[in-house]
Formats: C-alpha cells, sequence, structure tokens
C-alpha cells in the first residue's frame, strides 16, 4: 500500500487543484460580477489539477524543490514495485509505465468496441442510445489514438532505444518522466468527460458540432492538447537521446532498424503535432472565449479546422506506424537468422515517409468542399507514399526469402504483420483515388482500412516486440503455446471481422452510426460474432503477460541469440545497463556473416570480450 | 531459393486471383453516371491491386514454406552480397506503378467524374466550391439541398417545390447546390457513388446525372444519407431517393405545386 502513496497524494492534489482552479475560482469571479462560464471552469480547474497532480507524484519533491532553493528529496534505492508508482527518471521503468498504462487503455477501449458490435449486431437500437453509442465511439476512438501515439514510442521505445544505443538513459530523463506522468491526467479527463454530459463528435472533433455539445468536450479538447504536450516532449527526448548518446563506433548506418524508425517517428512527433494543439486551441477557444475561428454563427469558417487538423492527423498515423514497421523488420531479421535486407532503403523510405507525410493531409477532405484544384495534387502525394512503403515490404521479403525462419511467437505476429499491412497498404490507394473516394469516404471502407494499418499493422507488430523483448524487460519467459494460440486467434478474428467491413462500407454502411439499413444486418451480425472472438483473443494474451511475469520461468540475457545491444546485458537489465559504455564495431545483424560482429564490451577492469557475434 | 518455384506460385496466385476479381460485381445498387466510373476505377484498381497483393502472399508462403529452418534457433544460412539492382529495380517498379495508378485510374477517373478532359483537373473548373456569382450555369436542373439537424429538405427554385423527397428526373444533369443550417452534415447517396459536405455559410456544389429509374423502396441505396457525425440523430438522418422518367417528374412537380 506504501508504494502508492505517491500516486494517491497526486490524485489528492489533483481534485484540491481541480477545486481551487475551477468552481472555486469561477465563484469569486462570478461574485465580482463578471461572467464565468462553466465550459472555462473546467478548463481552468482541469490545468490547476493536472499541475497539483504532477506536484503529488514527484515532480515537487525531485525536482521542483531546487527552482525555488530547497534541498531536493530523493526516493529511498529500492528495485521493488514502488518505483513504477512515482516519478522516477530510469528509462527502464517509465518504459513499464507507458507500456502497462497503454494496454491497460488498449484493452478498456476494446470493451468499448465491444459495446459498440453488440450495438451494431442487429438493426435496430438494443442496448444504447444513440447519444450514448456516439459517446462510447467517440471515447473509443480517441483512447486508441492515444494507445497507438504512445504504446510504441513510449513504452518499448523508451524501454529498448538507450539500450540499443548502448546508452545508460535517455537524454533528458526527468523530462522523460513528465511525458509520462502527464497521461494518466489525459485518461482521466478523458473518462471524466462522462461526467460532464460526454461528447458526441469522434475523435476528430469537426466544429461546428464540438462547439455546440456537451461540456464533456472541454476536457477533451484540455486532455489532447495536455497529450500533445507529452508526444512532443517525447519526441525531442528521443531525437537528442539518438543524435547524441551512441555508443562509440555506433555510427548512423550501424543503427538498429527499430532506432531509425523511433527516430524517424520523433521527428514527426516533434515537427507536427503543435497543428492539434493548435486546432484544438482554437476550438477551445471559440467554445470558452467567444472567439470565431470556426463557429459558424459568429462568421467563422469550419473547413479551416479540417485543414489544420490534418496538418497534424495524417502525420500521425505514421508516427504510430514508424515504429512498427521498425519492430516488426526488427523481429523479421532475428527470426529469420539473416541480415535485413535493404538496409539503407529502409532508412531512406523511413525519412521518404516523414517528408511525404507532411504534403498529403487534405485527403481526408476530398468531400469537403475545399478547392477542386487540390484534389488532384493531394491524391498524387499520397499515392507517392506507396513507394517507401513499397520499400518497407522489399525489406521485409528479401529478409524472409534469404533466411531459415525460426518461427517463434514473435515472428508469427511480424509475418501477420506483413499480410495485415499489405491489406491496409492496397485498400489506402481505393481512398486517396477520388474517383473511388467519393463513395468510400467516411464509410465502412475507411473504419476497415485504418483497422487494417494501425491494428492490423501497428498492434500485431506491437504484439509481436511485446513477444520479442518480453523475457529482456520481464527477466521471464512467456508461455509459447499460449502465445503461438493468441497468434492465430487473433490474426483469424482479425481478419473475420475486419474484411467484411469493407463490403459493408462498399454497399453504403457509413461510419460512427448508432444504426444502418436493415439490409446490412446479415453481415453486421457477422461482424460481431468476429469481433467478440477477437475481444475474447486478447484475454490469452492478458493471462500470458500476467502470469509468466509472476511464475513463467527465469529468462537467460539472450534468448533468441540476437545480435544487437539490448541481449548482451543480463535480463532485466540493471539500472545503469552497462557497466562501461560497449565499442560497436560492426552492423547490427551480422548473421551467417563469418567474422562479424555488433559491439565488444570493456567492461571495467575486465578483459574485452565479443558480443553478438550471432553465430 | 529456388526462384524458379517462386515466380510459378506467384504466376498461379496471380491467375487465380485475376480470375476472380475479372468479374467483380459486388456493388449495391448503381443509378447515376458518377457511379459508373466510380465503380469501373474501383474494379480498375482490384486488377492492379491484384498482381502486387499475389506477389507479397506469394513470397510470405513461400518463405514460411521453404525457408523454414530447423533447430532454436536456425543456424543463420550463409550469407550472400545483396545484388545492388535488385533495390533498384523493385524502386522504379514501384514509382511507376505509383505514377500510372496517379494517371490511371487518379486524373482520368478524376477527370471523368468531373465530365472534364484531364488536363483540366487541376484547375478546378468544373464542380466543387464555386463562386456564387457563377451559381447555377452548369446544370439542367438545380436542386438546392440544405442540412438541418436531423433532416433534408430539397428545394427547386426553377419549379417552385420544396419537397423531402429527393425526385429527379432521369437523364439529366443535376447541380445540387448543398449548404447547412447548423453544423457540418455530407450529402451522399450511395447509387450515385458521391457525397459534398453540406457547411453552414458555404454553398458546395456537386453534380449528379441520374441514369436509371428506382426508389428507395426498392433499394435502400438510394437514399440520401448523412456522412459527416452530426450528434443524435446522425444515423437516421436520412431521405428517401426517387428517380423517375422526365413526364413523371413533371407530373410530380404539378402535383406539388398544387398543394
Amino acid at each position: 500500500m506504501r508504494a502508492l502513496v505517491p500516486v494517491l497524494k497526486g490524485l489528492g492534489y489533483g481534485v484540491v487543484g481541480y477545486v481551487l482552479g475551477g468552481p472555486a475560482l469561477g465563484a469569486a469571479v462570478r461574485a465580482t460580477g463578471v461572467e464565468f462560464p462553466f465550459d472555462l471552469e473546467l478548463v481552468t480547474g482541469s490545468l490547476v489539477g493536472t499541475v497539483g497532480w504532477l506536484a503529488g507524484v514527484g515532480v515537487w519533491e525531485v525536482w521542483a524543490r531546487g527552482w525555488f532553493g530547497l534541498p531536493l528529496r530523493s526516493w529511498p534505492e529500492e528495485e521493488g514495485v514502488a518505483r513504477y508508482f512515482r516519478f522516477t527518471t530510469d528509462h527502464k521503468v517509465i518504459g513499464i509505465q507507458y507500456l502497462v498504462t497503454f494496454l491497460g487503455l488498449l484493452f478498456l477501449g476494446g470493451a468499448l468496441a465491444m459495446l459498440m458490435r453488440w450495438e451494431l449486431m442487429r438493426p435496430g437500437m438494443q442496448l444504447l442510445t444513440m447519444n450514448g453509442f456516439n459517446q462510447v465511439m467517440s471515447l473509443h476512438g480517441i483512447l486508441m489514438i492515444a494507445v497507438a501515439v504512445a504504446v510504441f514510442l513510449g513504452g518499448l521505445g523508451n524501454y529498448c532505444v538507450p539500450l540499443m544505443i548502448g546508452a545508460h538513459d535517455m537524454a533528458f530523463p526527468r523530462v522523460n518522466a513528465l511525458s509520462y506522468w502527464l497521461t494518466p491526467p489525459v485518461a482521466i479527463l478523458l473518462l471524466a468527460s462522462l461526467l460532464v454530459g460526454g461528447w458526441d463528435s469522434g475523435w476528430t472533433a469537426y466544429p461546428p458540432l464540438s462547439e455546440v455539445n456537451a461540456p464533456g468536450q472541454v476536457l477533451m479538447m484540455v486532455a489532447v492538447v495536455l497529450f500533445g504536450l507529452s508526444s512532443i516532449l517525447g519526441g525531442i527526448n528521443f531525437l537528442v537521446t539518438i543524435a547524441r548518446m551512441r555508443a562509440p563506433g555506433l555510427t548512423w548506418s550501424r543503427l538498429p532498424i527499430f532506432v531509425w524508425s523511433v527516430f524517424a517517428a520523433s521527428l514527426l512527433s516533434f515537427v507536427v503535432t503543435q497543428y492539434l494543439a493548435a486546432s484544438l486551441l482554437m476550438a477551445l477557444l471559440d467554445r470558452v472565449a467567444g472567439m470565431s475561428y470556426f463557429h459558424f454563427a459568429r462568421g467563422g469558417t469550419p473547413v479551416v479546422y479540417q485543414q489544420l487538423f490534418w496538418f497534424y492527423s495524417h502525420p500521425a498515423v505514421y508516427i504510430m506506424i514508424l515504429p512498427a514497421f521498425g519492430a516488426a523488420l526488427e523481429v523479421l531479421t532475428h527470426f529469420a537468422r539473416t541480415p535485413l535486407y535493404a538496409y539503407r532503403w529502409v532508412v531512406g523510405a523511413f525519412l521518404g515517409i516523414v517528408g511525404l507525410s507532411a504534403i498529403v493531409w487534405a485527403h481526408h477532405n476530398f468531400t469537403s468542399g475545399m478547392p477542386d484544384w487540390m484534389h488532384a495534387p493531394m491524391m498524387a502525394t499520397t499515392e507517392a507514399i506507396s513507394v517507401p512503403t513499397g520499400l518497407v515490404f522489399l525489406a521485409a521479403l528479401g529478409t524472409l526469402v534469404r533466411g531459415r525462419l525460426w518461427l517463434r511467437t514473435p515472428m508469427l505476429f511480424a509475418l501477420g504483420w506483413v499480410w495485415n499491412f499489405l491489406i491496409g497498404g492496397i485498400t489506402g490507394i481505393f481512398n486517396a483515388d477520388v474517383a473511388t473516394d467519393l463513395h468510400l469516404h467516411d464509410t465502412y471502407f475507411v473504419v476497415s482500412h485504418f483497422h487494417y494499418t494501425i491494428m492490423g499493422g501497428e498492434i500485431f507488430a506491437l504484439l509481436a516486440a511485446v513477444y520479442y523483448w518480453y523475457p529482456k524487460i520481464t527477466g521471464r519467459m512467456y508461455d509459447e503455446r499460449l502465445g503461438r494460440l493468441h497468434f492465430w486467434w487473433t490474426f483469424l478474428a482479425f481478419n473475420a471481422t475486419f474484411l467484411p467491413m469493407f463490403w459493408v462500407g462498399l454497399h453504403g454502411m457509413n461510419r460512427r452510426i448508432a444504426d444502418y439499413p436493415a439490409p446490412l444486418g446479415g453481415l453486421n451480425w457477422w461482424i460481431s460474432l468476429a469481433a467478440f472472438a477477437l475481444g475474447a483473443s486478447f484475454l490469452v494474451f492478458l493471462y500470458n503477460f500476467v502470469v509468466s511475469w509472476v511464475r513463467g520461468p527465469r529468462a537467460e540475457a539472450n534468448p533468441w541469440q540476437a545480435s544487437t545491444l539490448e541481449w548482451q546485458v543480463p535480463s532485466p537489465p540493471p539500472v545503469d545497463n552497462f557497466p562501461a559504455p560497449p565499442v560497436v564495431v560492426g552492423g547490427p545483424y551480422g548473421y551467417g556473416i563469418p567474422g562479424a560482429r555488433h559491439a565488444a564490451f570493456g567492461a571495467a577492469g575486465g578483459s574485452e570480450e565479443a558480443c553478438g557475434t550471432a553465430s | 531459393m529456388r526462384p524458379g518455384a517462386l515466380v510459378g506460385w506467384w504466376a498461379v496466385l496471380t491467375a487465380v486471383l485475376l480470375g476472380l476479381f475479372s468479374g467483380f460485381r459486388g456493388f449495391p445498387a448503381a443509378a447515376a453516371r458518377e457511379a459508373a466510373v466510380a465503380d469501373h476505377a474501383f474494379r480498375f484498381l482490384l486488377l492492379l491491386a491484384t498482381p502486387v497483393f499475389s506477389l507479397v502472399v506469394a513470397v510470405l508462403t513461400y518463405s514460411v514454406v521453404a525457408r523454414r529452418g530447423k533447430g532454436d534457433p536456425p543456424e543463420p544460412p550463409p550469407y550472400v552480397p545483396e545484388h545492388p539492382w535488385v533495390a533498384r529495380a523493385w524502386f522504379a517498379a514501384t514509382a511507376a506503378l505509383a505514377a500510372y495508378v496517379i494517371y490511371n485510374p487518379g486524373l482520368v477517373g478524376l477527370a471523368e467524374m468531373r465530365g472534364v478532359p484531364v488536363s483540366a483537373v487541376w484547375t478546378g473548373a468544373s464542380s466543387g466550391v464555386r463562386l456564387a456569382s457563377l451559381a447555377g450555369a452548369d446544370g439542367d436542373l438545380v436542386v438546392r439541398v440544405r442540412a438541418s439537424r436531423w433532416l433534408w429538405q430539397f428545394e427547386y427554385p426553377d419549379q417552385q417545390v420544396t419537397s423531402r423527397e429527393l425526385v429527379l428526373p432521369v437523364g439529366r444533369r443535376v447541380r445540387f447546390e448543398v449548404t447547412s443550417a447548423d453544423i457540418v452534415h455530407s450529402f451522399w447517396v450511395p447509387a450515385f457513388r458521391t457525397k459534398i459536405d453540406a457547411v453552414p455559410n458555404l454553398t458546395t456544389f456537386l453534380h449528379v446525372t441520374p441514369t436509371r429509374t428506382g426508389s428507395f423502396e426498392q433499394t435502400v441505396d438510394l437514399r440520401v444519407q448523412c456522412a459527416e457525425l452530426c450528434g443524435v440523430g446522425h444515423a437516421i438522418m436520412a431521405a428517401p431517393v426517387r428517380v423517375v422518367e422526365p413526364e413523371a417528374f413533371d407530373a410530380w412537380v404539378a402535383q406539388q405545386g398544387r398543394r
């Protein structure tokens, strides 16, 4: 129980901060005769509450006291579970905090999806009201977006990148901790929005709807802006860490491909997230401060929001998928026991995706009433992204066909990623093509497309990576039979759920609807059953993840006999990662190359020991 | 690795899938010129995608079957240096394919959708947002669509008729002038395969030429469906569509006028 003290303190300070900064401030201002809308009270309250939360979980004790010339307090050194419940700077602790928090939110978002599928199982309304459905759908959307943005970079990126580059921690450990501790308020605000009427505008929150609906929308906007702050801080941290803290000899051309993908995604996250914050702040100011950016009754222009919003939100899908590309290729190459094919082309492809992703945003707006001349160039840039993405496939296929495949659970998920992302990528062309998109836009065809890319692509790669690094992170081995069961069950149920969605979308089922025309009932019944099976398959994962962590057999340092640096230290790694900085002497994947090795350890006072020879 | 076996397997897969997709008819009811354009583009994309899809699936399945290793972990295969022309050729082929898809069905389909030459798709000369002063110049029939939460209203200015049902004569180019009284909605008729948002303070344009008679009673694809999330009633914000012979349209107008 004592372990929870910082979190309880954070919650307490947060509530006090909310009350002082929100209702109390509002009452005080109103007492002077000045108007203070409830929406504004929610904004100030949640901002002050977030500061209180941060102070409570440890920012004050271990960081902020120093700003006022007071002596800093440090947490007692301990290895126990308490370090996961307070503001600490070890990147491995923060990685686990991120991973567990966002896997939890993934399960919550999945449960909401089950509710939606229950409602959509038959035509007509059964379980939810129409307003209730819209709220569940909106919450599912924003939670899953947050998961998709943060789980890879925040979780596995934090845990693995410093280890893979031979560093002892991230460049800015306290900023790293701040990035994480900003995320629980995001989740709390999103859930608390249900207490003040929820919100029904989807994760995209298009005005004018998002300026005239229930006050829950305000909390969602504040939450997303806070989440954006966390993303930007995380992005800076990864960029500096990867640029400045690589081990001696670890040149850019020797970086493991996952590190490259995190670098590319962080570049995007650092550069574009501010557009999201800007668009939501402007909508928020319309709402609480009488501005007229998008508010139609005051002469604003709603379609401007849609442009600004997608400046961020299209690149954002590459913030989600780039680390997945990197992790899937990482797993494919280690489990094919051969060097990654076309390594330099893939690095070029990642950077090409970063560049192109910034000039495709308006393909979300083909039907929005934007000027006609934008259709053709936006279609062209969007379809051009298939070229760098094609290079990622070249690397995957070239590695597979030249390898000797080791079909363990991580590899199965990586192979599943190839299949799923193939379908997701190809159907993207149908959405990019104006002639087909005018019909397909805002239908289940799009819903299926982005679930194939983000769930079938990113989440499958995430599962591959979680199984792959599980022994390193936990020091225990997961159950291989349950892992395989999880793969086949999830893979089949996923495809059974989402393939038919292309059909219902093409046949006139638009997205974000609580009810649909009766002729679409049969397929929706099937989709719902398959979705329940898909949801259930994650219980196998949950069981394996939790039970193996407690009771699984101890893992060796390098159970996969993999070549990269993180496998050359014990599982789990000691607090400082490496006894002395490793010296990198070769490429990351020397499989089958006589005499190739990635790094040598000059252990303090010890003899140099070759590692990562991968024979 | 046996390249012959791999290429053969790819060829077989491609042939089978092309056979399946070339006759693809899995579209909803089509009742407009624009629907034919969209369906043609869809089917063409499906055929273009087939060899790409089957190539990836062929390599994936071939590798799992023929390149499966033995041992925990398998002994790494002897390293063979990459042939630099493979990646270059792959890059060139995918770039050429992407460029072709951008041209056709991309630009070609866009031009057909608007009924203009391909060279005009960059100029914004036909549909979409236009200055109000140009309004009314390029349609045989003008229908003003007014969306509000959560219903559709159709005004026929030349006929002086207002209706909750969208009735259109077959074979005439209809120019929809779409706007919203409150928040953003989207005007979509699945059987026409095209949509345009209804935005407050803005008039958006959409051109459709119905080519087949029919009604909502015959197929739910002939309905105006709101396609942009607009709150509680979004799912049921729909209106029936009826495409009729020109004489029947005139009769309907006359009957509406008498009311």
